[in-house]
């Protein structure tokens, strides 16, 4: 006889999820593996000479750039000698300031990191997010894509996901040519739907700055990097080469951080054995050494590895800690989609949902799940009221707060006029008004009507041979008579040549003021302390419009 | 925590607190001649002080100018002088490897785009031999890119030592 009980909980969604049990030799084991090394550090003539159990002539690449680069070397041999438990206690307990930590986590290995999480329960990484994430008020941030690339789209989606409250917006492509009309379409429409939205093409490395560099992009953050040498050098780099890519991005006043996660090596079949987090730890140290401000980590596109591993949704988590122990913008993935229950998808991200992270997403997908060209995201255009009321029900800030439909509606059409107009402008192939009719009331790229993709790609082509930058979008807005747009993409472009943004953890608020760990740093410690939020914003949080009045019973 | 560290960081409390007082003119340098965090934004409390790579004031780039064609792209970017006193900000709240990027950054403004892009496709695995990295350390020498053609020269010895430069 088979149980009635059994065959109800086969057929629920999380079944059909894939699991696996802990295999430590390929690398399947979240953290705390038992092949990971054991910490240790020696200083010689200030040189690192011994990292995590191998002698100098023993590192490989990484070995040598984490030494020669990534640990602050004063007082790194008495920050390693304290126990890690007692590391653990300080990163939770708010009589030690951000500060007071960071002078012990900026002088640690990875192996030391890794070990000093596998001493903390969740619920006090959480703890440690609140007190150790760079900037003070936590930010979100989304994906902008469609299984077209359709611009209009695009940036009527961007303009929608900006009144929503999104800090910054990222694209990608379904077909690579299409990157430009991709890029330019998001800025403009995130500049429509609320100034100071940063924007970012996630491409291949080379082609990525050089749309940032012609001013098609404001930031970027698709530059990978791996915890052992041999998935390093099949992702075609090098710690050195990225960390001069890193400053090529500096050079033209672009922000960038690289981005890593936990399972991209067991997924590419080079793990050494080691566990996730410990592999993980040493990508955080390769950023931190190339002097990156920042970084995507949680897993990001490999969710699915950590995933069906004995706390890996643990090690993701501590694997963002990690990020801010080593002072770094942490952006926190909760992106790929990776489970058929949606249980599971909401408590892989209350760590950073309701800890609050830089970027609580990276990036929540701006249109429905089948329109998301980043393999789906865990969070989409469908559960916009859900994430709402999640912010409502725990009196969290999330990122983002409910809208009224006329307002979509409104900025939704205003983006796609604008793009319209740039279009024209610009010589470009035209939109038609029932394409700007089609994207006003859009919710995918089911709606809308096909665009002659060939003509597109021409233009395209053309479009790049003449050099066209961000000064020529700014001069085609004003001419096609959107000069408020116009103003908000030179306004970005004019932070280029001041370069605050490229700071830890940057944002922009609407009038263009930059708030990054510099200015506004997160000075948590213990309860009415940090970030508070006001009662207006709390007002803007809270007033669904679906919630019935006392005043109207 | 003993007496005198305590005591220590208490003197330290209040000495800062004295100099967060006595910065009511925010835009002047620390009394190092440094830009640190209390400077920042530069773009608002330096604007007077930050020029574009073409050698325009800051204060004086316009919306009005780029319509007009006045502006061009190469107006529009990040100075080597800029992305310096950026550095010195990173440093005054204890990011030193950030700075060093910065600085790295800064001596890479002069470097043509396609150029930069083809150092960088250079440092990737397999596509230089220990010779060719050094010439782009030369090169870069030749930028006075000092910083940067050091991390060069430091890949060639890493990437001979590792087996990843170009194979015959």
């Amino acid at each position: 006889m088979k149980s009635k009980r059994f065959e109800v909980l086969a057929a629920r969604p999380v079944n059909q999820d894939g699991y696996v049990k802990e295999w430590p030799e390929v690398g399947l084991v979240a953290m705390d593996g038992p092949n990971d090394p054991k910490p240790s550090i020696k200083i010689e003539n200030g040189r690192i000479t011994e990292l995590d159990g191998k002698t100098r002539e023993q590192f490989d690449m990484l070995d040598t750039f984490i030494a020669d680069h990534a640990i602050r070397l004063d007082g790194a041999e008495r920050a390693m000698a304290i126990d890690s438990l007692d590391i653990a206690r300080m990163i939770v307990d708010i009589n030690v300031t951000r500060k007071q930590v960071l002078d012990v986590t900026l002088c640690l290995t990875p192996a030391k990191l890794s070990e000093v999480m596998s001493k903390m329960t969740i619920v006090e990484i959480m703890m440690g997010m609140t007190k150790m994430r760079a900037r003070e008020q936590p930010a979100n941030q989304c994906h902008v894509t469609n299984v077209r690339d359709n611009p209009v789209q695009i940036a009527a989606d961007a303009a929608e996901a900006g009144i929503r409250g999104f800090a910054e917006m990222e694209t990608t492509v379904g077909i690579a040519r299409y990157a430009p009309f991709n890029a330019m379409s998001l800025m403009v429409g995130a500049q429509v739907g609320r100034p100071g939205v940063m924007t970012q093409c996630a491409l291949e490395e080379a082609t990525e700055l050089e749309l940032g560099m012609r001013g098609f992009t404001t930031y970027a953050e698709t530059i990978s990097v791996y915890g052992t040498e041999p998935v390093f050098m099949d992702g075609d780099d090098t710690p050195y080469s990225k960390a001069f890519l890193a400053s090529c991005y500096a050079s033209r006043g672009l922000k960038m951080r690289f981005t890593s996660g936990t399972g991209s090596e067991v997924q590419m079949g080079y793990a050494e054995g080691k566990s996730m987090l410990y592999l993980e730890a040493r990508c955080l140290a390769v950023t931190k050494g190339a002097g990156v401000q920042g970084t995507q980590n949680g897993s990001v596109s490999c969710v699915g590895v950590p995933a069906a591993v004995p706390s890996g949704i643990r090690a993701i988590a501590a694997e963002n800690l990690i990020s801010m122990l080593l002072d770094l913008e942490s952006t926190t993935s909760n992106d790929q989609t990776f489970t058929h229950s949606d249980l599971r998808r909401v408590a892989r991200s209350v760590p950073q949902f309701f800890s609050g992270t830089d970027y609580i997403c990276s990036g929540y997908s701006a249109t429905p799940n089948y329109d998301n060209m980043f393999a789906g995201s865990n969070w989409d255009a469908e559960d916009y009221d859900d994430w709402n009321i999640i912010q409502r029900d725990m009196k969290v800030d999330g990122g983002l707060q409910p809208v009224q439909e006329e307002d979509v509606i409104k900025i939704r059409n205003k983006a796609a006029r604008a793009l319209q107009g740039m279009f024209r402008e610009l010589g470009l192939p035209a939109i038609t008004d029932e394409e700007v009719e089609a994207a006003t009331y859009a919710n995918g790229s089911k709606d809308m009507p096909e665009r002659n993709v060939n003509e597109d790609l021409k233009a395209i082509e053309d479009m790049m041979a003449r050099k066209v930058t961000g000064v020529d979008f700014v001069k085609a807005l004003d001419k096609a008579g959107f000069s408020d747009v116009a103003q908000n993409v030179y306004a970005m472009l004019r932070q280029k040549v001041a370069g605050d943004y490229l700071h830890t953890a940057s944002i922009f608020d609407e009038q263009f003021h930059v708030m990054s760990a510099v200015n506004t740093p997160n000075d948590y410690h213990g309860p009415m302390t940090g970030y508070q939020i006001s009662e207006e914003r709390w007002k803007q949080i809270s007033d669904i419009p679906n919630a019935i009045r006392p005043e109207d019973i | 925590m003993d007496q005198e560290l305590l005591m220590k960081q208490i003197v330290e409390q209040v000495m800062k607190a004295m100099q967060n007082d006595s910065t009511e003119t925010k835009s002047s340098y620390a009394s190092n001649g440094k830009v640190t965090a209390d400077n920042y934004p530069l773009s608002e409390k330096m604007a007077d002080k930050l020029k574009t790579p073409t050698g325009k004031p800051f204060n004086s780039i316009s919306y009005d100018k780029v319509v007009k064609g006045e502006l061009g792209p190469e107006d529009m970017r990040i100075a080597p002088e800029t992305l310096e006193m950026q550095a010195q900000v990173a440093e005054s709240v204890g990011r030193e490897a950030f700075a060093g990027n910065l600085r790295r950054a800064a001596e890479l403004i002069a470097v043509p785009d396609d150029r930069l892009l083809e150092i960088y496709n250079a440092l990737r695995p397999y596509r230089s031999s220990k010779q060719d990295l050094l010439d782009i350390a030369n090169e870069l020498d030749g930028y006075k890119a000092a910083v940067s053609a050091a991390l060069v020269r430091e890949a060639a010895e890493v990437y001979e030592k590792r087996g990843r430069l170009k194979k015959d």
